[in-house]
């Protein structure tokens, strides 16, 4: 029935960040996780809840090409959030999706990739990330730019090592002015500034860009600088969602509803929307 | 010759309908506000109100729907999917504008996912219209193409007659059909002429609002701020309104256990749209009304093809600072080109 | 000249001179008998102002809400005693800045408008005396009486019948100037205190915990009893509050700007033995 969750099993959480957690979520019943392997595609969101508390929206931060898990990170701030964030493994907890539209990756087969990212935003495009890194060789360079506030911020810092590690990716780290630890080896400054500096080529490149608004708005700028056209230019909305499958009326902007006919969109499609309403 | 219901047979046609399992509704006032409520016979009913104050949609989408039931504990999960009654029900007595509202919310209800809740209320219901002889200075269907006689979402349609005996009958759907052959026996075949309809003066050019609504250029227009100045942000327009849809998911119980529901909830409310980080895009009250005109007159028909107004005037009709939609529709209608 | 056009042409003379940046009162409404609350920021604009004994809505509440006020700048309005009195209340719980509404007072008794004396709060001194010996409308005393003479079971029975129409609009708060809280009860979620949903429980819960947070606070102008669109009968719980509060601490709100609020203060020599 619409509406109704699909229980899931709390396999493990990891702190990534001050406030910031991951958790690994198994499906409790074969017929849910079917379906979920059956539809998922990286880019789609779900709602994640705990019944006495609510369902609260965040993407599923796990990549198209490991489907045996649901992973999602977020930012311990309101009521459900608090209270995922104080699960432990063995709790049982909910799971509404897979909803939204999708990343069009096998579009981006054949072409340099440039993924950026910016705090808390990063889930989405790891998503992305992997569901490209499993598939290396459908794709030419692989280009990751992420910045945080603070070395602390810094989410997946165990994957940002591996990445890091590989010399078929790129990774450009960065931490605003002031956030570096003394030992800090890699740039300081704001995203879009170091993203000029590393200035990629637009040339045969798809860019998949998620950040706060702000950081948004100014990457989107670099990018015009550096060449990039916006219909090449990906990147994920979002807003306040109860029901996630367009009936609630909340979550539009304009008139696209951001759990239906998003939140993946080309930059192209983001600046047709009016700005009063994001 | 058409087949006729006298007024006097009403009676045996409610006994006849609740024999075959339906439950009869109609125009009803209680506790001193007019609705839909069950009732036995026709006398219960109050068919001379122009309209109720109440909608039907509040039987096909009630304030308040029970989802899941749960029990909370940490590593069980105990919960069981609560699905609405699957009532036979007859609504007797409706207004066009309100049948048509059913109509017009049937494509959101069904946009990809179908929301069962919605449509097995819906399949359980038949709804049986009578068009409107008197409309008020509110009433205002014929500006967004409908009428005091229009079909949209009725299976049956009556006409009063004329001589104010009964009205003429008229089966829409195959569900409408199956009704009156339930109550065959009660009708007759008759001559007698249906009263006139009213005639409502159209109040607004729709094609024009339309047309505004959809020039990019008019999203930021100071026109919002002025039109919007008295609104109080109350919600009483959406909640009255036979079209208006929005709600919200509430957990509610306790530590051990509760039911997940789904409640009305309104875009003019200052926290509809409010994040958890703090920031609001709809932050002020002009900005939600933008809102409700762009989304009935603009977004629902880009979506459905068809405005999420069924012209009803309620919203008007009950505003405590007299607002309603018909003057932001007029006044869009007025603007210089 | 008759008391619209006299306020009209001091309004737009205000205006003018940029004594206040706004001007809030009555226009014609949409139907003949129906006002509505108009906006005037130039001279021209007083033109739309009407003033008949048909403006009966409480303006008050534009005061209070989107920050208006907030800029320091002044702002004229039409007030009636009963709106009079909701500016006194608002002032002496220090959400209005008294020096910065002007006041167009006008009354209306037995059909007839005329104007009040006066332009700022402090010159309404006879609001306190008006309040002391005003009397409700009959109709709300007689409908009283009956719920009085009521048992308890019966009472309960009337108000489970009546809230069993709230379907939680809060048209009743936004209506309300005292209503400015700026997370009201019902909005909170960690908790969530009050239910949102319109069963008999939530219905209660809502509606109770209101007349509890305007006991002794209430200026009965009957904007929230009017702004209902299920025809709740607010008027008799605030009636009824308003007499327990008067019978308890010998207190009407709303006779000055400067008095303390009831539930809201105690002093050395408050009878009570603890502040609840």
């Amino acid at each position: 029935m619409i509406y109704s969750p699909f229980p899931m099993r709390v396999v493990s959480k990891r702190e990534e960040a001050p406030g910031v957690n991951t958790l690994k979520l198994e499906f409790v019943r074969e017929e849910d996780h079917e379906f979920f392997k059956a539809h998922y595609r990286t880019g789609m969101f779900g709602l994640y809840g705990i019944f006495g508390e609510g369902e609260s929206t965040f993407c599923v931060a796990s990549p198209e090409t490991r489907k045996d898990a649901i992973e999602c990170t977020f930012r311990h701030s309101g009521r459900v959030t608090s209270t995922l964030a104080n699960t432990d493994a063995g709790d049982i907890v909910t799971f509404r999706g897979p909803y939204g539209n999708r990343f069009p990756i096998e579009q981006f087969e054949g072409r340099n990739l440039l993924f950026i990212a910016g705090g808390i935003a990063l889930p989405p495009t790891r998503s992305v990330i992997w569901s490209c890194l499993d598939q290396r060789e459908k794709y030419r360079d692989v280009t990751i730019v992420y910045g945080a506030r603070t070395v602390a911020d810094l989410v997946y810092k165990h994957e940002l090592e591996e990445w890091k590690r590989r010399d078929d990716v790129r990774l450009v780290l960065t931490v605003d002015p002031g956030g570096e630890t003394p030992d800090w080896q890699d740039h300081v400054g704001f995203v879009p500034t170091v993203l000029e500096q590393a200035a990629p080529s637009p040339e045969n490149t798809i860019a998949v860009l998620c950040g706060p608004p702000i950081m948004i708005k100014f990457t989107l700028i670099s990018l015009q600088k550096l060449g990039f056209e916006q219909e090449n230019v990906y990147t994920t909305l979002e807003n306040r969602m109860k029901c996630g499958v367009g009936k609630c009326g909340r979550c539009n902007v304009g008139s696209v509803y951001i759990c239906k006919e998003g939140p993946v969109f080309t930059a192209a499609e983001v600046s047709g929307m009016p700005e009063g309403d994001l | 010759m058409t087949r006729i219901l006298l007024k006097q047979r009403l009676d045996d046609c409610i006994a006849a309908w609740q024999k075959a399992g339906y439950r009869v509704l109609g125009p009803v006032k209680r506790h001193d506000m007019s609705s839909f409520d069950e009732v036995q016979k026709a006398s219960d009913m109050d068919l001379d109100l122009i309209l109720t104050e109440r909608t039907i949609k509040d039987h096909f989408f009630p304030q308040t729907e029970p989802l899941i039931r749960y029990k909370i504990g940490r590593q069980q999960i105990d919960s069981e999917t609560m699905t609405p009654p699957e009532i036979k029900r007859v609504f007797f007595g409706v207004r066009p504008c309100d049948a048509s509202g059913l109509a017009i919310d049937d494509p959101l209800f069904g946009w990809d996912y179908r929301d069962d809740y919605w449509f097995r209320r819906r399949e359980n219901s038949v709804i049986v219209a009578i068009a409107c002889t008197r409309a008020d200075d509110f009433c205002m269907c014929t500006s967004v193409k409908l009428s005091p006689d229009s079909t949209e979402g009725a299976d049956i349609m009556l006409r009063p007659l004329a001589n104010g005996n009964g009205w003429q009958a008229e089966a829409l759907s195959a569900g409408g059909a199956a009704l009156l052959d339930t109550v065959s026996p009660m009708l007759q075949e008759d001559s007698s002429e249906a009263a006139p309809v009213p005639v409502v003066a159209a109040k607004f050019d729709v094609e024009k609002v339309m047309a505004w609504l959809a020039d990019k250029d008019n999203f930021e227009s100071q026109f919002w701020k002025e039109i919007s100045l008295r609104c109080i942000g109350c919600g009483s327009c959406t909640f009255l309104c036979p079209t208006c849809h929005c709600f919200d998911i509430q957990d509610e119980g306790d530590t051990y256990s509760g039911i997940r529901r789904k409640n009305w909830d309104s875009c003019s409310f200052a926290l509809f749209t409010m994040h958890t980080s703090g920031h609001n895009p709809r932050n002020v009250q002009s900005t939600r009304w933008r809102q409700r005109i762009m989304h009935k007159f603009n977004y629902y028909r880009g979506k459905f093809g068809v405005n999420s107004c069924s012209g009803c005037g309620r919203c008007t009709r009950q505003c405590p600072v007299d607002m309603g939609i018909t003057e932001t529709l007029q006044a869009i209608s007025n603007l210089p080109r | 000249m008759g008391i619209q056009e006299q306020y009209r042409s001091e309004a737009a003379a205000m205006l003018s001179s940029g004594e206040v940046k706004l001007v809030i009162g009555f226009g014609a409404g949409s139907t003949a008998d129906r006002r509505r609350p108009v906006f005037a920021r130039t001279a021209e604009e007083t033109g739309k102002f009407v003033l008949d004994p048909a403006c009966i809505a409480n303006l008050t509440t534009y005061l209070v809400s989107g920050g208006l006020l907030s800029d320091g700048k002044k702002v004229a309005i039409f007030l009636k005693p009963d709106s009079i009195r909701s500016l006194n209340i608002l002032i002496s719980e220090s959400q209005i800045r008294p020096e910065q509404v002007v006041i167009f007072g006008y009354a209306i008794e037995n059909g007839e408008i005329m104007p009040l004396s006066g332009r700022s709060i402090s010159d309404f001194t006879e609001i306190g005396g008006r309040i002391r010996s005003a009397t409700p409308p009959p109709a709300v005393l007689q409908e009283a009486e009956q719920i009085e003479a009521m048992s308890p079971a019966e009472r309960f029975e009337f108000w489970k019948a009546q809230f069993s129409k709230c379907i939680k609009c809060y048209a009743c708060r936004q209506a309300c100037p005292m209503c400015y809280c700026k997370r009201c009860i019902v909005d909170v979620n960690q908790p969530q205190w009050i239910n949102t949903s319109s069963h008999t429980l939530g219905n209660f819960e809502w509606n109770i915990v209101r007349a509890f947070h305007l006991a002794g606070r209430c200026a009965a102008c009957g904007a929230c009893d009017r702004a209902c669109p299920v025809n709740i009968p607010l008027r008799l719980i605030n009636y009824r509050m308003g007499k327990e509060v008067k019978e308890a601490f010998n207190y009407y709100a709303g006779e000055c700007s400067d008095q303390q609020p009831v539930l809201a203060s105690f002093s050395q020599d408050d009878p009570e033995t603890f502040i609840l």
